[in-house]
Order: structure tokens, then sequence, then C-alpha cells
């Protein structure tokens, strides 16, 4: 994966882009959220050995954060894709960059 | 015949009509332009070219292909060439490596007499204890082995990079390479094709001339280049990457190469086997003897024993009878003597042939002399036999480094005793030898159906069956030699590691591949196994009972081979930012630093001069690197407001407030100011050195939830910023603009759009310095004009531009903290003496308020606090440790200075620094800094050191 499709710029070397970690949405209300949940948010990664979505800027190019669905095993990334505000699974972004 | 030097061969890239003086180990030599220095060398005479790394044993060539440890020269300041790839220049000055105080008569040659002492795995055993003993053995070790000796003084050479992109690129300009790349490029594919050779044709420059496969490889090229393909002759691929990213290098330069698909087209090459005395000089590859032959018109010597397992140590054996060489005996491994011409060629001269057999043993002192040949089965008697060199053609591996790195798998094919290739990933052909044995027809089909298939031609092309080729082409299948006891049997000549070393690593538990390679040290030299890698599989494999294929290999790795560490660094070259005052400030003798990505002045020549300056009457700063961000739309305030551990939403248009950006651990990441200039525009300032990492932090909550209704529009290399500071900055600053700069109507934290000078700026009144002052921020392209303006008129004023240190010594005087610089990855604002930029009573989530809260309610542990010393204290330094004694009076740390100068206004050394919570809250309270085993007491200081309660800044 040396690769990588920029959703706004198509496929670019991977050297114009920055990682910021795996997908990891911020728990809110902050202040209510029981430690564990705010202890694994913080610090806990998951690091998983298999498909991962993780975050991307295009730091050399457009400038926008994006995300990947990458297998860490083979790096084949399935598929790139801007962040929605309907998607489910990133209703409050994270803290990862 | 008594030279060495044959008759013009056919096809040899010698120049006769050039000769060429050279010296080697302090003597002179002739050699032609065309030669390498290994075979220059070898025509001289010289058989012995280096010593052994370990034992010190002389070595003579073995490979003349690039691979081996043995032709290792240092050349002037040059350490390890490769002296079978280098080519002869007039005047060079060639010296053996490993040898001292000379080649013939080397002192550490005697490491061999001592070996009992030095068992595989002794760089563990040996050196181990007793460990006050380590320095002394260290020291005799760094000077016993390495290669070559480094030159200080040498130039930096002129390094570069190129990247490249192609469709298919070829690796490997032999047949089948050519053919490959002649495919893809009818298929209408940008075709890069890549070797290592001056010339095109592969293993045809070397072997027996063949006037019709010449003709075809110079056909092939011609078509290649008349379709717009590109061939780089004395390139080296040096790595393949994932999405079939290639490193490459020729001389100075690093290509890097973008390509759609690879055909790897590299051949394969010849190692020596395993038997007593395999290293004496003379005792070479078959290949090295045809290269030699063939291309430099050169015989290492006048009495030869071929040894092979397949066809072509007779075609080697033919040719050497051609040239004129006393061929002394042809062992073949196989029960039966082929047929064929060469056969009878050598029969007719009644060479000694013995089929079945193989080499158990050679002998000399400076050089081969005698070999022992014996039946491979034990069967029959031995022949000695004398010669003054052997030629080997047992083994064949493939050139698969690649291959291997895009993932193919090896898997070892028992019948031709040779590593074959599967799994390769997609993208990835293979053509030609390094696929397996193949007849020349062969080489092309392969290389025209890879060629196509790589330029997306997916029919099924014809490709010849390979199984007539194999019986002819395959490799010994011995381990080692029978034993007939005598002299050391090296599996890997680069660390002199013999079988058994192998076995006893074997015995005492390295009996993994991977472990008994880096236990043993087998394939770690300048070869990287390339010579000894399946000797050293088959041995493991032999020692543990295992299939060859069941060992497995070791795992390769880029380069494939050695690269100057200057060719990876490439030019020196490290892009800075320029502000657009730049020129000026260089004009007018500022000392310059790197800060982030920017230079800018440190100072003009007298940074307390600058600071008394600012201070009396006005000075001037270029803070062009300041981070700017221009927010724009209705959803600013609120985005602020959760990015930020400060208010926005009560910020009036106008108005200017200092913000702190944290993190949710409460760690600051960034702090500046934020001024609204309208309902819905905000402009944003971040730290020099933060700018781009804020910026990405910001746009990143923006594009992941928190963005609604906000534009972010970069303005940090768009915009110039100035500081204008000083009593008189309002005074001077009117006389540029029609805006009334009265303190009614523009106080302290406002911000106002003005024309200064004709130019259209934002003004900011702020004070980081402590005094009044003015951050005047305009469009970069206008920034040099007004900077000028502003000197000019200042003139009148007493102005004085000032620098980074000037302005660090201002800042500090009103104990500012430098992001970065006072705070690091674990402080917060609270424990940074910022508790009242914190507002845990926000009625929003915002970043760090899970911390704050928590930071705030338990108390920092530790606190930046101001200190004084009373007087000037030269040798205190940020970085130092502040330190206390415990109940038994041992000095413990208990926090470090952050920040330190000599201030000229308050005529005394001040700093920040940390301190236990209990103690910052003392003001005055005493503590001690430790300078080089010294105390240096300070006290501590609470506030700003300078105008405590800031009417400077407000009047
Ligand atoms: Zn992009």
């Amino acid at each position: 994966m040396l690769r990588l499709e920029c959703p706004n710029c198509g496929v670019r070397n991977t050297s114009e882009f920055r990682y910021g970690g795996e997908q990891n949405p911020r728990p809110t209300p902050s202040t209510e959220v029981a430690d564990a949940d705010w202890i694994r948010y913080l610090y806990e990664r998951r690091n998983v050995m298999g498909v991962q979505i993780e975050w991307w800027y295009h730091r050399a190019g457009c400038g926008i954060w994006f995300l990947v669905e990458r297998d860490r095993r083979s790096n084949i990334v399935a598929r790139t894709w801007r962040w929605q505000p309907d998607g489910a699974a990133a209703a409050e972004g994270s803290h990862s960059p | 015949m008594s030279g060495r030097r044959l008759p013009a061969q056919t096809g040899e890239s010698l120049d006769r009509g050039q000769p060429l003086e050279f010296r080697f180990d302090g003597h002179s030599y002739q050699g032609f332009a065309g030669d390498t220095v290994a075979s220059a060398l070898t025509a001289a005479g010289v058989n012995v070219v280096s010593r052994s790394f370990k034992y010190h044993r002389p070595r003579g060539l073995l490979c003349c292909a690039g691979h081996c440890p043995n032709c290792l020269v240092q050349i002037g300041d040059e350490p390890s060439v490769r002296s079978c790839k280098r080519a002869l220049e007039a005047g060079m000055d060639v010296q053996p490596q490993n040898a001292w105080p000379s080649l013939d008569n080397d002192l550490l040659s005697l490491t061999e007499a001592a070996s009992r002492f030095m068992p595989v795995g002794f760089y563990y055993k040996t050196f181990h204890r007793p460990r006050l003993l380590w320095p002394a053995f260290e020291h005799v070790l760094r000077n016993a082995a390495g290669l070559g000796v480094i030159d200080e003084n040498t130039p930096e050479g002129d390094y570069d990079k190129q990247y490249l992109h192609a469709d298919v690129v070829v690796v490997g300009g032999g047949p089948a390479g050519v053919s490959a790349a002649v495919a893809a490029v009818d298929e209408g594919a940008r075709v890069l094709l890549i070797d290592e050779n001056p010339e095109l044709g592969g293993h045809l420059r070397y072997s027996r001339p063949d006037a019709v496969a010449h003709a075809r490889i110079v056909d092939g090229q011609q078509r290649l280049l008349q379709s717009g393909g590109t061939i780089l002759n004395d390139t080296a691929v040096v790595g393949w990457y994932e999405d079939h990213w290639l490193s490459a290098v020729r001389g100075n330069r690093l290509f890097k190469i973008r390509a759609g698909a690879v055909v790897v087209a590299s051949g394969a090459f010849e190692t020596p086997s395993v038997f007593a005395g395999n290293d004496h000089p003379g005792i070479m590859l078959g290949t090295a003897v045809q290269r030699l032959l063939h291309l430099y018109g050169v015989v290492p010597g006048h009495r030869a024993v071929v040894v092979t397992a397949n066809d072509t140590g007779w075609a080697v054996a033919a040719d050497l009878l051609a040239a004129g060489v006393n061929v002394a005996a042809v062992a073949d491994e196989r029960p039966q003597l082929p047929v064929g011409t060469d056969i009878e060629a050598l029969q007719a001269a009644g060479v000694t042939l013995l089929p079945g057999s193989t080499i158990a043993a050679a002998r000399g002192k400076s050089g081969v002399e005698e070999v022992t040949l014996v039946a491979v089965d034990g069967s029959s008697g031995s022949h000695v036999v004398r010669c003054d060199f052997v030629a080997l053609s047992t083994t064949w591996v493939p050139s698969a480094e690649l291959a291997y790195m895009a993932g193919a798998r090896s898997c070892y094919d028992d019948e031709l005793a040779e590593m074959r290739l599967d799994n390769l990933p997609d993208g990835l052909f293979l053509a030609g030898r390094v696929a397996g044995p193949c007849s020349a027809e062969q080489e092309w089909l392969q290389g025209a159906r890879a060629g196509a298939a790589a330029a997306g031609n997916t029919d099924d092309l014809p490709i010849a069956a390979s199984q007539d080729v194999q019986a002819t082409a395959r490799s010994s299948a011995l381990v080692a030699a029978p034993d007939v006891g005598g002299d050391k049997r090296f599996v890997c000549l680069c660390e002199d590691v013999t079988d058994v070393d192998i076995e006893t690593a074997i015995a005492e538990g390295f009996d993994r591949i991977e472990l008994l390679k880096r236990y043993s040290t087998v394939g770690m030299g300048p070869c990287q196994g390339r010579m000894c890698g399946l000797n050293g599989i088959r041995l493991c494999a032999q020692g543990t009972g295992k299939s060859v294929q069941d060992t497995g290999r070791t795992t390769g790795r880029p380069p494939v081979t050695p690269v100057a560490l200057g060719v990876l660094a490439g030019q020196k070259m490290e892009p800075v930012q320029l502000s657009a005052v730049h020129d000026w400030h260089v004009d007018q003798g500022a000392r310059m630093m790197v800060a982030g990505l920017w230079m800018r002045p440190e100072h003009y020549g007298d940074a307390a001069a600058e600071v008394r300056a600012m201070r009396q009457t006005v000075g001037l700063i270029d803070v062009s690197p300041l981070g700017k961000l221009q927010l724009t739309g209705p959803g600013v305030a609120a985005m602020l407001e959760r990015l930020y551990v400060n208010n926005w939403q009560d910020l009036r248009r106008g108005r200017v407030r200092y913000g702190i950006m944290c993190n949710d651990e409460g760690v600051v990441l960034d702090d500046g100011v934020c001024a609204r200039l309208s309902d819905e525009q905000w402009y944003v300032s971040t730290t020099s050195t933060g700018a781009s990492g804020a910026l990405e932090w910001m746009e990143w909550w923006r594009q992941s939830g928190w963005g609604d209704g906000v534009h972010i529009t970069d303005l940090t290399e768009t915009h110039a910023a100035f500081n204008l500071a000083g009593p008189q900055s309002r005074a001077l600053l009117q006389t540029q603009t029609d805006r009334d700069l009265s303190n009614d109507r523009f106080p302290y934290m406002r911000a106002r759009r003005a024309d200064v000078a004709g130019v259209p700026c934002l003004l900011l009144r702020i004070g980081f310095t402590g005094e009044l002052g003015y951050e005047i921020h305009c469009p970069a392209g206008y920034g040099r004009y007004l900077w000028q303006r502003l000197i000019d008129a200042g003139a009148d004023f007493g102005l004085r531009p000032f620098g980074v240190e000037a302005q660090r010594v201002l800042r500090l005087e009103k104990a500012h903290f430098i992001v970065g610089q006072d705070t690091d990855a674990l402080t917060d604002p609270i424990s940074a003496d910022a508790a009242w930029a914190v507002h845990l009573d926000k009625d929003c989530d915002f970043l760090g308020r899970r911390a704050l809260t928590r930071i705030a309610t338990d108390g920092p542990r530790q606190r930046l606090v101001g200190f004084r010393t009373g007087r000037r204290a030269d040798s205190l330094l940020e970085g130092l440790q502040i330190v206390q004694s415990d109940d038994r009076g041992k000095p413990q740390i208990i926090g470090w200075v952050s920040s330190c100068r000599f201030s000229p206004t308050l005529q005394e050394t001040i700093g920040l620094c940390w301190l236990p919570a209990a103690l910052a809250e003392r003001s005055e309270a005493t503590f001690h800094i430790h300078v080089d085993g010294r105390l240096e007491p300070a006290r501590v200081h609470h506030g700003p050191f300078y105008d405590a309660e800031g009417a400077r800044l407000r009047g």
C-alpha cells in the first residue's frame, strides 16, 4: 500500500499523506462517560491483526481527512471515503491524530 | 602459452589499443581500457586479491559477477569496491583489504592458528566474559575486522535521485528480458528495461559467442528504443516495495521507479561447493572463468581442472581447451558422461574425464596447486591432479531476490536440486533462467509471454516445455563433497564459516535457519548469502534431518546489492521557508536560524541592545512564520468552543482573545490569539513551529463532525506578519495610517482593519513583549514594501529591528510560556499557570474538559513558575535540573529549568522552571539548580517580572 486513493484526488503516493491512526470515536459527553470507556478511548488502541478503519490526511494534496478500510496483514485497501455525519460508526469523530 | 592475456576474443570488451597503468598493493601493473580491476589483476598474474575476514586466509577471485566478498578492494579513499565490477581507470591506486601489514605477509593470519579459540558463535562466547575486558576485546576486534578504511577527508560526493514511471519494468537485459521488453512495448506499454551491465545480452555476453543470439539482442534493443522504450544500463535494481515500487542505483544516482508491472528476468548465478580447502585462490566459478575468457581475454592459469554436475561445465572446459589452456581433468558428478561436441573435443585432446566424480580437496600455498578428485559414491580410488586453477560449475541459484521481496515463495525442486519460485504476487512475472533451466528458444518465448502479460495481454502465448533441458542443467545434489580430511571446508567465505561450524551450531540448538544464520553469521557478510545461502540451507536440512523445503530460507530484504549511504541520502538539501522580508534580514547582517520550517533572524548583532531599544522606544520583528488561519461561517464560534479551553461565544466583534488548545488528555497542543472580525469571520493565529500541526488538528475535527458551517483558509504562507512594539509604536504607526490609533478608538486586545502605507492590513493590538504594540498582518506580496516603509518611518522614532532572541527575552520578562519550550507532551494549562484561560463552566463539551476537571479538583503536582537570581548567572542554562536533599542528605531531582536568560531590563538572570506545587506556591522560596556539581540558588517569583500590572500594554 504505497499508493492510496484520495477520495478527492485519486490514487497518489502515500508519501503525500499523513496517517491518522485507527478510527476511535470520542465518547460523549466526556464528563459522563464511564472511566473504563474513557481510558479505552484515550489510551487503548485496538491494533488489530486484520481489517481496520483508519484516518488519513492528504497533507501534500487537497487537505482532506478521509477514512480507509485496510487489511493490515496484506495492506490491501478495500475502500476509502470521506466521513459522513450519518455514518453511525463515526458519530463524534475520534482522538487519533 | 606464457602470459595469461589471450589474443583478441570475439565479443571482448577490451580496447587493446589503450593500455592503462595502475597500482595494486604497491606494485605497478598494466591493463586495457575495458578491463575491470579484477580482470586486469588476473592478467597481471595476481592470484591473491584479499584476506578473509576471520582467519585472514588468502583469497582470489571467485564469482567475477559482483556477488562474493573475495575481490573487495580499497581504491583510493573508497573502501569495499567490488573489483570484478569496477572498470579499470588509468592511475588507480588499488589496495587489498583485511591485510596487515601486507597482502603477502599478513600477521593476522596467525588467528587461524588460534582458531580453536574462535569457535562458531565466538562473538557471543569468547568475548562475553570477563565483562571488564570487553573494551579491550572490542578494540582488537575493531582493528581486525571491518572492510577497508574510511577517509574522513574525502570530499562529499554529488548524489541525486530520480523518479521514473513505467507500465512495465523489465529487470535483466539478457535474452528473456529483451524479449519481454519488446513484447511489452509491442502491446503499447511504456517500458523500462534495466540491466546491471554496461550493455545488454546477459549470459550471452560471457558465454561462447553465438552470432544468431547476439543479433537477436541487437535487433530487440533497436525495436525497443524505436518504440519509445527506455534502457538503463549499469543499473542495479536493489529493492522491491509494495505496489511495484522499485529502487535502483546507477553510480551516484538513486532511481525510484513506479511500475505498473514487473518482469523479473534476472537470470541465475553459480555458487561454490563445499570441500576441503575450497577457498584457495584459483578456485572459481565456471561462469567466472567464462567471463574472464570471453569478456576480457584472460585465463586465470595454465592448467585447469573443471568440476561440474551439468552441461555448463563441459562448455567451460571446451572453451578453455580451445583457448589453449591445458585442461588436466573434468569431473562430472553424474554417473554417465553426456554426449556432445564439447565432450568429443575434450576426449580427442586426451583430457582425463571422470564421470560420477567430484572434487574433495584442494591444496596449495598461496593458490591451488593440486586437487583430489573422488567418486561421488566412494566406490573407487581418488585421483590427485596438479593444476593452477579450478572451475566449479556445480550449482545454480536463481537471482530471485526481487521476487522474494515481492512475496514469492521458494520451493525446493529435489530433481533439479535448485530453488524454484511460486506464489508470485499480481503484476510480477518471471522469465528466463530465474524461473528454471531453459533453452535459448525457451528464454525468448518465456520473455515474450511474460512481457505481453505484464502489458495486460492475457492470451495464452506458446511456451516450450522445459523438460528436455532439466537433465542437462540440474545442480549438484551433493550437500558437501565426501570428507577426505585435510583443510577447512568453507560454507560462507564472507565470514569464514565452515561446515563444522554449522554442525556445531545445530548441535548447540540453533537449528532453525534464521537462528543458525544469526548465531553462526553464515550469510551475514558482504555477499548476503548469495554464495552460501543454498549450501547453508542444505547443511541445516542435513543436520536436522528435515527436507530442504521444510528448512525454509532466511528472509531477503532490500538492498539486493550494497548501496552507498550517500546514494540513499541524495542531495544535501533541506528545504526551508523564507519570509517576504528574508533578503532584508540577510542584507542587514542578521544571524539567521532555522525555526521549524522557517529561516528567522536570531538577532542583528546585539540582542541585548534590541531588547533595550524596544523597551525604550520602538522595535520591529518579523513574525511571518506565525500560523494564520481564517475561519468563516456561522459555526466558527461553536467549533472554537470545543477546540479551545477558553470561551468564544461571548467574544464581541473587533475583539481579540488569547486561547489555548488542548487534547483530551488535557495536554497543551498550541496557543495563540483569535480575533473575531465579524459575526462569522475569525482570524486565528497559532505558534510558528506548530502551525501545520495545529491546522491538521483543527481540520480533522472540522471534517469529522464538529465543522458544521465552518470553512478554514490557511493564510500562513500567503500573509506576512510584523510586530511593531514599544512606547513609540503608536506614534510611529499613526504616521502611516489614517485609522485613529488613539487608546479610546483602538484599545488593548482589539482588532482593526486599516490601510498602512497604502497596504490593506489587519492590526491586532496585543502584547507578547509587554509593551504597547501592534501585530500587523498583510498579504505577503506587500510584506517587503511595508516592512521598508516602517523601517524608514521609524528612523525618527529610534526604531530598531529585533530578532527571535530578543523576543524570547522580552516575553520571559513578562513570564509568558512558549508551547514546546516551557511545555511538553504532559503539560496541562492549569499546571502551566494558565488556569485563568480554562473555562470548565462552559456549556459545551470541549477537548480536555474531563482531564482538566480532574486536575482542577486534585490540584497539579508540578507547576510552571518564574524564578529570579538577583545576579547575572550565565552558568544557568535551559534544561538544568533543580535538586533538593532528601532526609538522608541525598540530592533528589525535583524540577528543571525550561527557560532562562539574562534580562537587560532587570539586570539579573531570570527564568521559568517546573517545581513541586507546594514549593512553587511559596513566593520568594529559595531552591537550588544543579550546575556541574555546584548548586546555584534561585528564588520563586510569581507573575510577570516586568510591569506586573500590565499598564504599559494598555496605555
Ligand atoms: Zn486529495
